[in-house]
């Protein structure tokens, strides 16, 4: 009896060890946030900004790829999500195609920009790279104030919500589960990517360049992969963005949301996708679920850049790894904290059996 | 129509690599001048030289890390063929068959030891980019297949109760023997070594002198090594050839190398008596 729970139990802590079962949970609980908010635990408003905080993640866990496990760093994130999301939108709301057909194609297109961008800005590395990036993203930002008849210029772009050929008209609260069964799947292709020989071959041309290439790795080809999968991430995003998001305008896809980006995945944690995650609800879900209600600090102007700069320097300071890093210590701290403990309470007996 | 021109080139009888009149000049200065040698199949053969000779840099022409050389390196690649590596991609090399460690060993930090073994199977992998993403059963197959072969290399050499650690702060010989096993995943045909034993201690270098010696009978490989610790050389080496300068001193077996005149002058210096 005490063997088979114990059988049990082994075949659960390994089940729950796999990476898949752990972002099939992770959707489940994401998919419990909006029954939570029909019955008043949760705000709509709350709803909103969880729903962006996993749009940022998507788009975060391409740049992650980019720069964690490659080592290119980009600054053109916000450029490619205002591309695809414009996209979407013109496409359904002034061609009226489906939904789905948007989808695929707001990735294609900026897939294919992104390629030819990277072909041609791949070849020069660091800071340069980003300054390329940078430059990509700035044009694509200004077309989308010039070309007001599609984008709406400053008045924005609406959609609404996604009406999805077999589900009909999506609400609110299903489209926050759309946005999260998306991310979950990227968060699957990542760790696909990672595992393998692409994983391996991208760390090993971040790593060393000459022993990548003496092993067979060609490095214009694999930069010029991740870059194509940071478009198809970020472009995922903008989907997301635009189908949650009621309106959209050429100012969101400025610099700041590219260094948000960036930030997320440096205090998150370069390299890990749990980290992605926590790195975007720290600098898109805190300070405006937790920040904005606290009195006085909440009323500064500016809160969340003061607050993610705070954190990018404590972060870089004392995980420079990202936080996501911080597991470990807890781990430590808390296997210090047992044997202190337990020496104490040995330490007690010990004396006890001498008074006897 | 236009006829294709392939060139042909030709290989002596059971010679592998033939590197005909290398020369690599830097600037002014000539890194190689000129440079003739033959290494045969299954033979272990030592370039050695003071510093600044040259020795790596005939290593980089080899391996295409420099492009720019003149003269040719013709190679009996894994297919049989008969190739001048100068066309070849520094990136292709390996697929021909020959593969490299580094003086200062290139390991990937981060990534665990059999990873970085794995690393040196990147082109025995088949599957595409797209089945990879989606994670189909054939490439777990192959993941697993090539991570058997990659602890069976690693058994080989020894190391394999450490497969899990990661490559970063290992002892130097960890270091360079994860490296051996990293060239060992492509089933070369012709391995260069690049200062093997430098940073070893005595006992190390001497085990790495059986192990070299081992490499070669089981993979039935040739290899050519780099060296300045000279016991190894003599003791490993088949075959020798003397470089200063760029240029060629001698080419002999380890007894004539340490016999010659003009070797003891480029080491030693010569005596005006």
């Amino acid at each position: 009896m005490e063997q088979s729970k114990l059988v049990l139990k082994t075949k659960v802590t390994t089940l729950l060890k796999s990476p898949y079962i752990q972002y099939g949970l992770f959707a489940v609980l994401l998919s419990i946030l909006p029954m939570l908010q029909e019955i008043g635990i949760l705000k709509s408003s709350e709803i909103t900004i969880l729903g962006s905080v996993m749009v940022y993640s998507i788009a975060a866990l391409g740049l992650n790829l980019l720069l964690g496990y490659s080592g290119l760093a980009s600054l053109g994130t916000a450029g490619f999500m205002g591309l695809a999301a414009y996209t979407t939108a013109y496409f359904v709301q002034d061609l009226g195609l489906p939904y789905i057909v948007a989808f695929i194609v707001s990735i294609i297109i900026p897939l294919a920009i992104g390629i030819i961008v990277g072909f041609i800005s791949l070849r020069i590395e660091g800071m340069y790279l980003a300054i390329g990036t940078l430059i990509v993203a700035e044009i694509l930002l200004k077309s989308f104030t010039q070309f007001s008849d599609i984008t709406g210029g400053g008045i924005g772009k609406p959609m609404g919500y996604p009406n999805i050929a077999i589900l009909g008209q999506l609400t609110k609260n299903q489209t926050f589960t759309l946005v999260a069964i998306v991310l979950v799947i990227f968060m699957i292709l990542t760790y696909n990517i990672v595992r393998g020989r692409t994983g391996r071959a991208l760390m090993a041309m971040r790593g060393s360049e000459s022993a990548a290439q003496a092993m067979g790795i060609n490095i214009l080809k694999y930069r010029l992969i991740t870059f194509g999968f940071a478009t198809i991430f970020a472009a995922a995003a903008g989907v997301m963005w635009i189908s949650f998001l009621p309106r959209i305008y050429p100012n969101d896809w400025g610099l700041t949301v590219s260094l948000n980006i960036l930030a997320i995945i440096v205090i998150g944690g370069l390299k890990s996708i749990w980290g992605t995650l926590l790195g975007s609800f720290i600098v898109i879900g805190v300070p405006n679920l937790i920040l904005k209600n606290i009195p006085i600090i909440g009323n500064i102007p500016g809160i969340p850049n003061i607050f993610t700069g705070l954190m990018i320097v404590l972060v870089i300071m004392y995980y420079p790894y990202g936080l996501i890093y911080i597991g470990h210590d807890v781990k430590k701290w808390y296997r210090y904290i047992k044997n202190y403990i337990q020496k104490l309470t040995n330490k007690k007996n010990n004396i006890d059996e001498v008074g006897k | 129509m236009m006829k294709k021109i392939v060139e042909t080139y030709e290989l002596a009888e059971g010679i592998v690599l033939d590197i005909k009149n290398l020369s690599m000049t830097f600037g002014g200065l000539r890194a190689v001048d000129n440079l003739s040698f033959q290494i045969k199949k299954n033979q272990i053969y030592g370039l050695i030289g003071p510093n600044g000779a040259g020795k790596t840099t005939v290593f980089n022409c080899i391996t295409q890390f420099y492009k720019s050389a003149t003269g040719e390196i013709i190679f009996e690649n894994k297919n049989g063929e008969i190739i001048n590596l100068n066309k070849v991609p520094v990136d292709k090399v390996i697929n021909q068959g020959i593969v490299r460690t580094f003086q200062n060993v290139e390991l990937i930090k981060d990534l665990t030891i059999l990873e970085n073994v794995l690393v040196g199977a990147h082109i025995d992998f088949k599957v595409t980019l797209f089945e990879e993403v989606f994670r189909v059963g054939r490439v777990r197959k192959e993941e697993q297949a090539l991570r058997d072969k990659a602890m069976e290399v690693l058994k080989f050499l020894g190391i394999d109760a450490m497969k899990d650690f990661l490559a970063f702060g290992l002892p130097y010989g960890i270091s360079k023997k994860v490296e051996l096993a990293r060239t060992l995943m492509s089933n070369p045909k012709l391995i260069i070594l690049d200062e093997p034993a430098a940073g070893l201690n005595d006992t190390e270098s001497i085990q790495l002198a059986h192990l070299i010696k081992e490499i070669k009978d089981r993979y039935q490989c040739s290899i050519l090594l780099v060296e300045h610790d000279m016991r190894l050389v003599m003791d490993v080496c088949d075959q020798i050839c003397a470089i200063s300068f760029g240029k060629l001193l001698e080419i002999g077996t380890p007894k004539q190398i340490q016999q010659s005149k003009i070797v003891q002058e480029a080491y030693l210096g010569r005596t005006d008596e």
